[in-house]
């Protein structure tokens, strides 16, 4: 009997183990808004919690920054750990708040999670910070805008700019005789037309639930701005309303036109992507990080001529304007200020002055104005219009909702809207279940 | 009875390993148990809740109970696939005079395989863009109106999930089994044959019965693995579309790691725990209660 209990028990030790390990956690001790604390600079070892790909135009600049200083500062480095892969390093990240082990800096959205950190004191006060440092005034004001939190308060650096286009397939909408849509009213007839011609409208990654909850934000980002999911995930206004049930309907509405690839729920990021760039999905919604894979010869030969894009489209009686659509700046990063001393400020000095001149030579878009994107050698016509495109979008970015609900209201919305979207549930349901949801976890979460 | 300095031996030898099974296995369950009747998000003070926790799971959480009907399908296809598919298999097995070795090596081979392989194995077999074995086989057949993304469809996911980790310890069960069948004295089989006992009659009558504790065992383990089952079903569907390959295992790892609602995440572990110890106990119960009859 000993044996079978061991067995049992053995069968919940790493659940139990993993959440025992979380204990801890408290308030910094440094003054968040004291962003030039007095004292020498005594080189050492810090380290960046990041979330971005390993060989992406950040890590690179920054690690070729970071070689710099450490040649002025013996003793220096700067040891930056990644996971790329996002819900892992969410997970990573809030073990190690949990545990108050945070590192220097610190890749973070403006989450809750986050606004709770900040409130805790636990992040230096960034406006201060880049105040001081002389370099405020040189940020997009949308890149700054994405990293707020409700209150207007900024505790996070932005280190790129995009926009979200949606790419299309010229010749495959010619050939299904549909035009760009003028409205997202007209996203159910494009998606109709296409199907008829046997082409799979719009190629979706599914399995990252983000890219489908995006489509969520579209029409009430018309209707009433970011208003709109401020206010709902406070359950301060409900999907049971115009602008809710707007939105919801107009998300059914995608679905039954089919106009996501079928299985798309389990469709991957690469094979996403794949079935745009082979021409077997007409439309695509990505962000220009993936210039390089849409706008330069890298892109399969037979469809390259054939690419395009177009912006948001609008409703009737918009708020928004055309020009403002999804303009995030990525994931910010924090300064931990348990450990902010006068090497991590004269490190991030020196590093934030350098840093947009050198990524944009990366043909990446920066997230201040005082440089210019380098357009690559092998770049399609395409490239410089979607760096244009950037360059003059709107202050106001449409909030990603993943940003923005608690974290149990959000996996509830992403659960559910695939549902709506293969028929599994009517709008009805869809709207009840969130309601409730929010009523629940959201209320509570921003008390 | 021991003399005394035995005794003290004894106690020396069995204290390091006791302390660390106490420290590795029952102070976690018992902090989970603690922790189960607060609400934590990990930064905040803790806040004490009593039994709403609890409450929540049983009474208003309607998620918990799709992913434990979950659980008790992926639970039923895993058993199916991995004892009654290693039993008929070892009982082939003992009847094959030639190339045993190797048939035992490949039904093992999953076995070895990394999990996140086997993952990605399956999401390229179960896709429908680009078309994956299991429907270009389909087609092969003439059954193209059967295809379909199986990870996509909520009437075929719990499947799609449960058959992978079937699969995977189909052999090493098979392998248990087998060498408990070759333990039967060949002289029983004999004198039940020389009696005139059909294979059946064989198999119910003289094997079964003789394997019976090896059965018992291989059971115990099998559901106690599936109970706690997570990574393949995480990996290929993490749960989804909506709730429809959710168990509680996942659900609880999500509660813990992406709501941050560590107290609500140990309730469930609790019931984890229980589960368990229940599934073990009906099992023991049941095949004893046969035994004796």
């Amino acid at each position: 009997m000993n044996r079978i209990r061991g067995a049992a028990f053995a069968a919940t030790t790493a659940a139990a183990l993993l959440l025992a390990g979380c204990s801890g956690g408290g308030p910094g001790e440094t003054d968040p808004t004291n962003v030039n604390p007095e004292g020498e600079i005594e080189a050492r070892e810090i380290s960046w919690l990041l979330s971005r790909p390993a060989d992406g135009g950040v890590i690179t600049t920054i690690e070729q920054i970071a070689a710099d200083y450490a040649a002025e500062h013996p003793g220096f480095s700067l040891n930056l750990i990644s996971t790329p892969d996002r819900p892992s390093y969410i997970q990573r990240l809030e073990t190690l708040a949990a545990a108050n082990e945070l590192p220097e800096l610190f890749d973070i959205d403006a989450t809750p999670f986050a606004a709770t950190l900040a409130e805790q004191g636990r992040m230096m006060d960034a406006e201060a910070l880049l105040t001081d440092l002389g370099l405020y005034e040189d940020y997009r004001p949308a890149a700054l805008n994405y990293q707020r939190f409700d209150d207007g308060s900024l505790h996070m650096i932005p280190f790129e700019f995009q926009v979200e286009l949606f790419w299309y397939n010229t010749a495959l909408l010619d050939g299904a005789g549909v035009q760009v849509p003028e409205t997202l009213d007209d996203f159910p007839q494009l998606c109709r037309g296409l199907r008829e011609a046997g082409i799979t409208p719009i190629a979706l990654d599914g399995q990252d639930q983000w890219p489908l909850e995006r489509y969520m934000a579209y029409y009430p980002f018309r209707t009433s701005g970011n208003d709109f999911v401020r206010d709902l995930k406070r359950g301060e206004a409900q999907l049971d309303s115009e602008d809710g049930r707007a939105a919801v309907e107009w998300m059914a509405s995608l679905g039954e036109a089919e106009c996501f690839g079928e299985g798309f729920s389990s469709t991957g990021y690469a094979d996403a992507q794949a079935a745009f760039t082979s021409g077997r999905a007409a439309v695509y919604n990505i962000g220009t990080w993936e210039l390089a894979n849409l706008a330069t010869e890298n892109l399969n030969a037979e469809v390259r001529d054939d690419v395009d894009y177009f912006t948001l489209p609008s409703t009737p009686g918009a708020v928004t304007g055309a020009d403002e659509y999804v303009s995030p700046s990525g994931i910010g990063m924090a300064v931990n200020a348990a450990t902010y001393d006068p090497l991590v400020r004269d490190f991030l000095a020196f590093a934030l002055e350098r840093y947009p001149a050198l990524y944009a030579e990366t043909g990446a878009l920066s997230p201040t104005t005082t440089v210019e994107t380098t357009i690559p050698d092998n770049a399609t016509e395409l490239y410089e219009r979607a760096v244009a495109e950037a360059d003059s979008v709107g202050e106001l970015s449409a909030m990603p909702w993943d940003t923005q609900l608690d974290p149990t209201s959000n996996s509830r919305l992403q659960q559910e809207l695939t549902l709506l979207v293969q028929g599994e549930i009517t709008p009805e349901e869809f709207i009840a279940t969130m309601d409730t949801t929010i009523a629940e976890h959201g209320t509570a979460a921003f008390e | 009875m021991l003399p005394h300095r035995s005794r003290t031996a004894v106690l020396v030898f069995l204290l390091p390993p006791l302390l660390l099974y106490g420290i590795a296995v029952l102070v976690p369950i018992v902090q989970s148990l603690v922790l189960s009747f607060f609400s934590w998000d990990g930064i905040t003070a803790m806040e004490f809740v009593g039994l709403d926790n609890y409450v929540r799971m049983l009474t208003r959480d309607d998620i918990f109970w799709t992913a434990f009907v979950n659980s008790l399908g992926y639970l039923a296809i895993c058993l199916i696939l991995q004892l009654g598919g290693a039993l008929v298999v070892a009982s082939l097995l003992i009847g094959l005079r030639r190339g045993r070795e190797l048939v035992k090596t490949l039904y093992l081979l999953p076995a070895v395989i990394s999990t996140v392989a086997i993952a990605f194995l399956f999401q390229r077999m179960y896709a429908l863009e680009p078309v994956g074995l299991f429907n270009q086989a389909l087609a092969a057949i003439g059954l193209d109106g059967l295809q379909r993304a199986w990870l996509s469809d909520v009437g075929t996911v719990l499947a799609a999930v449960s058959i992978p980790e079937g699969w995977r310890f189909t052999g090493l069960y098979m392998l248990i089994i087998y060498a408990a069948l070759i333990a039967v004295p060949a002289e029983l089989e004999e004198a039940a044959r020389l009696d005139g006992a059909s294979r059946w009659q064989l198999f119910t009558k003289i094997r079964f019965p003789y394997i019976r504790p090896v059965w018992i065992t291989t059971t115990i383990m099998a559901t106690t693995y599936a109970l706690r089952g997570f990574d393949i079903p995480y990996l290929l569907t993490n749960g989804g579309p909506g709730q429809a390959s959710e168990l509680v295992t996942t659900y609880m790892y999500k509660t813990a790691f992406s709501h941050t609602d560590y107290g609500y995440a140990s309730t469930i572990s609790v019931f984890i725990v229980i589960e368990c110890l229940v599934a073990v106990g009906l099992i023991i119960m049941l095949l004893r209660r046969r035994a004796d009859a």
